[in-house]
């Protein structure tokens, strides 16, 4: 991250937003995916929409880019409804969906000029812009080949770059850095930030919390459809002060172990996780003090404890905390 | 209007990168009547089932049975009797054991003999086989002329004190002299290389229908890749989409329909009798391909289904429009299916088109037919769109 990124506190007010959602309501089956949610992003402001696998994020920005019908709840943009018969005010967004949704059998110029020429850009510009936009994602020297030919990075990138051709007031990024190497993720988030100092309202969601912290100036925590807090890192963290992540890395049954820990008095959450279900992350006030009791009962359920981490307060505590479940990555 | 270019360029862009949309429309349908034009270049596939009605039983109406068994014409021609009008009438109708029936009237030999002004020779006709009912006509008329003009030498003859009795004899003689020659020029279907007339246009739209699977599939395909909701993200109205998806279909179609046609023509010998009827053929054609795509992409629910159902429909059009059978050569069951398919109507189109027949009389039922069929397709997917929507 370069120095030229505006500190998040001072995050602007988001009242007049360029997108306001609010009660937001989508149904499928008997599934409820998305529960009275109201969100709003002011112009030049980086929205993180924080959440698990499932938790609705997809289905919320479908809504928002009115690809997708809101039982309940209305998204406006600028001040327009939107859905899917609106016309004129989809011109204002850009829609990154979540899989990369390009012609493969189509040039890098191709695809941008396709996606440019859909909102009806005049020729001269269309062309000044698909050209910006191939330097912005670094593919000018791809630009004559065709996307099935491009690395999954690549893709990625250029993915983002169709929703820019039209110079959209607000970008809405579904996930844009899944399956991208750390050099790609690097440069996707970079540009991410630099969209919202050029002015450009932003939501972007993913289910990592340090990319929510790093580009959002925002962050709203969904989980299984709900929006559970929202605010500034800050003001989230602040939600969990006095608190500490307690991270035991051990073997054996851990799941009884995680319930174990919930019945001590200062523990408030805990939840098995890691990438082989080989740790407990538990929240509690002030872990340092407890830290005994919690390996005294980790040898009480007969669990080798291996390593033990504190962890300052950040978004995955807030998460944690709030939800009583991991954010799994 | 824009937006709609767009798609449609971006399609055609597309099919034009997919080899194997090249190969099928445009490459197959090419070779594959080329190798039916070359096979057929030597021995004529042509042939005919003459029914001949003799009400005259004199001479003259011998000599024209006799013409209809020349060697020059046995190969193509074969001659059945029959006693009574009505009894070919049925043959002709049925299709079967006649095709086409020459009724020599009372009274032919008899006129002439000089004795009143000649009847006339009807050919009854069945509207399938119009390759059959010309060669009839060509004959009989050749045949007729030749004889009238006989009649005036004959009656020299007769007048220089040749017996009168003998005059409708000499007459016939007279004609059958010059007659199988004077048949053959007419530009009729035993000229091997017209059959490329026939299998042109029908390989042509054989393999145009397969754009349907190609359109189908491409739409699924765009909805899995996510592309169609990107276009969905943009100010793309759905009737945007749908022009701009059904005008590059169209083009396809007609682009592939038309290279065959023109293929044939300048390099087969093709030969049809009206350039702008031929036209109209196609484009009829085009659109009956732009309301199946329809169809098909309204039923199915998946690329898989897509490429099935427009298999099935290719299929069965073909084999119902008689694409693959010479119509003329396929039980009657499957030609009077022929008419509830655009391509078999099209397909008679061009046989018309390519025995002579110009203008409307030629191709104006069958365009009627292909918009009556187009028209129902469009009713059918537009009452599913409805359907699904609601429901
Ligand atoms: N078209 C659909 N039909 C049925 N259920 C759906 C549909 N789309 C989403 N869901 C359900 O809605 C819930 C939310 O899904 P959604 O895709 O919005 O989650 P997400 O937050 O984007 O998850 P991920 O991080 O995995 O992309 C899930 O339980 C999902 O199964
Ligand atoms: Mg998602």
């Amino acid at each position: 991250m370069t120095a030229a990124v505006r500190p998040k506190e001072t995050a602007p007010p988001a009242a007049g937003g360029v997108l306001e959602c609010s009660g937001l309501t989508r149904r499928f089956g008997p599934r409820t995916a998305v529960d009275d949610v109201s969100l709003s992003v002011a112009p030049g402001e980086t929205y993180g929409l924080l959440g698990p696998n499932g938790a609705g994020k997809t289905t919320t920005i479908r809504m928002v880019c009115g690809l997708l019908r809101a039982e309940t709840g209305t998204v406006k943009v600028a001040g327009q409804p939107i859905g899917p018969a609106a016309g004129a005010v989809k011109r204002l967004v850009g829609y990154v969906p979540q899989d990369v949704a390009l012609y493969p059998d189509l040039t890098v110029r191709e695809n941008l000029r396709f996606f440019g020429r859909l909102y009806r850009m005049p020729r001269r510009e269309l062309d000044r812009r698909v050209t910006e936009v191939l330097e912005l994602i670094d593919l000018g020297s791809r630009a004559r080949d065709r996307v099935d030919s491009l690395s999954g990075g690549m893709r990625r990138r250029l993915n983002i770059g169709a929703a820019l051709v039209h110079s959209p007031t607000l970008l809405v990024l579904d996930e844009p850095t899944v399956g991208v190497d750390p050099q790609s993720r690097h440069a996707i988030l970079e540009s991410v930030s630099r969209f919202g100092e050029e002015g450009m309202a932003v939501l972007y969601t993913t289910h990592y919390m340090e990319e929510a912290e790093r580009v959002c100036d925002r962050v709203g925590i969904i989980d299984r459809g709900r929006l559970v807090a929202e605010g500034t890192t800050r003001e989230l963290v602040a939600l969990v002060a006095g608190r500490d992540r307690v991270r035991l890395t051990a073997g054996g049954d851990l799941k009884a172990y995680a319930e174990a820990c919930l019945r001590l008095p200062r523990v408030e959450a805990a939840d098995v996780t890691g990438e082989h279900g080989e740790m407990v992350e538990t929240v509690v006030k002030d872990g340092r003090s407890l830290l005994p009791e919690l390996l005294d009962l980790a040898h009480q359920c007969q669990v080798p404890v291996r390593s033990v981490e504190i962890v300052e307060p950040d978004l995955e505590t807030v998460f944690l905390h709030l939800t009583g479940t991991a954010l799994r990555e | 209007m824009r937006t709609v270019l767009a798609i449609a360029a971006k399609d055609l862009r597309q099919r034009l990168r997919d080899r194997s949309a090249w190969v099928i429309v445009f490459v197959a349908p090419l070779l594959i009547s080329g190798l039916m034009a070359l096979s057929f270049a030597d021995s004529a596939d042509f042939s005919a089932k003459v029914g001949v009605v003799d009400l005259d039983r004199g001479p003259a109406a011998a000599g024209l049975a006799q013409v209809m068994k020349s060697p020059e014409l046995a190969r193509t021609v074969q001659v059945v009797a029959y006693e009574s009008e009505a009894a070919a009438r049925r043959a002709v109708d049925d299709g079967k054991a006649a095709q086409v029936v020459i009724v020599v009237p009372e009274g032919f030999t008899a006129a002439v003999g000089g004795s009143g002004r000649p009847q006339p020779v009807a050919v009854l006709e069945n509207a399938d086989y119009p390759l059959q009912a010309q060669l009839a006509r060509a004959v009989t008329e050749s045949y007729v002329a030749q004889v009238n003009a006989a009649r005036l030498s004959v009656g020299t003859a007769v007048a220089a004190g040749a017996p009168a009795s003998s005059a409708p004899q000499l007459a016939a003689k007279a004609a059958l002299l010059r007659m199988p020659e004077q048949v053959r020029p007419q530009g009729l279907p035993d000229d091997p290389l017209k059959v490329i007339s026939y299998f042109g246009p029908s390989m042509g739209m054989f393999f145009v229908l397969f754009s349907i699977g190609f359109g189908a599939r491409g739409y699924f395909a765009e909805q899995r890749q996510g592309t169609l909701d990107r276009i969905a993200a943009a100010p793309v109205g759905r009737g945007a989409l749908l022009l701009g998806k059904s005008l590059s279909t169209f083009v396809y179609s007609l682009a592939g329909l038309g290279t065959v046609l023109i293929a044939s023509w300048a390099a087969f010998g093709a030969r049809w009798a009206d350039p702008v009827a031929v036209a109209a053929l196609c484009v009829g054609m085009s659109v009956a391909v732009v309301c199946l795509t329809a169809l098909v992409i309204v039923v199915a629910r998946t690329e898989r289904q897509a490429e099935g159902l427009s298999s099935i429909v290719v299929f069965a059009l073909v084999l119902l429009g008689g694409n693959f059978v010479f119509a003329a050569a396929g039980p009657p069951i499957l030609r009077r299916l022929a008419l509830y398919t655009p391509n078999g109507w099209a397909l008679r189109g061009f046989t018309d088109l390519g025995t002579g027949v110009r203008g409307l009389p030629a191709v104006g039922v069958p365009l009627l037919a292909i918009a009556a069929f187009s028209a129902c397709v469009a009713a059918v997917t537009v009452l599913l769109l409805r359907l699904r929507r609601t429901g």
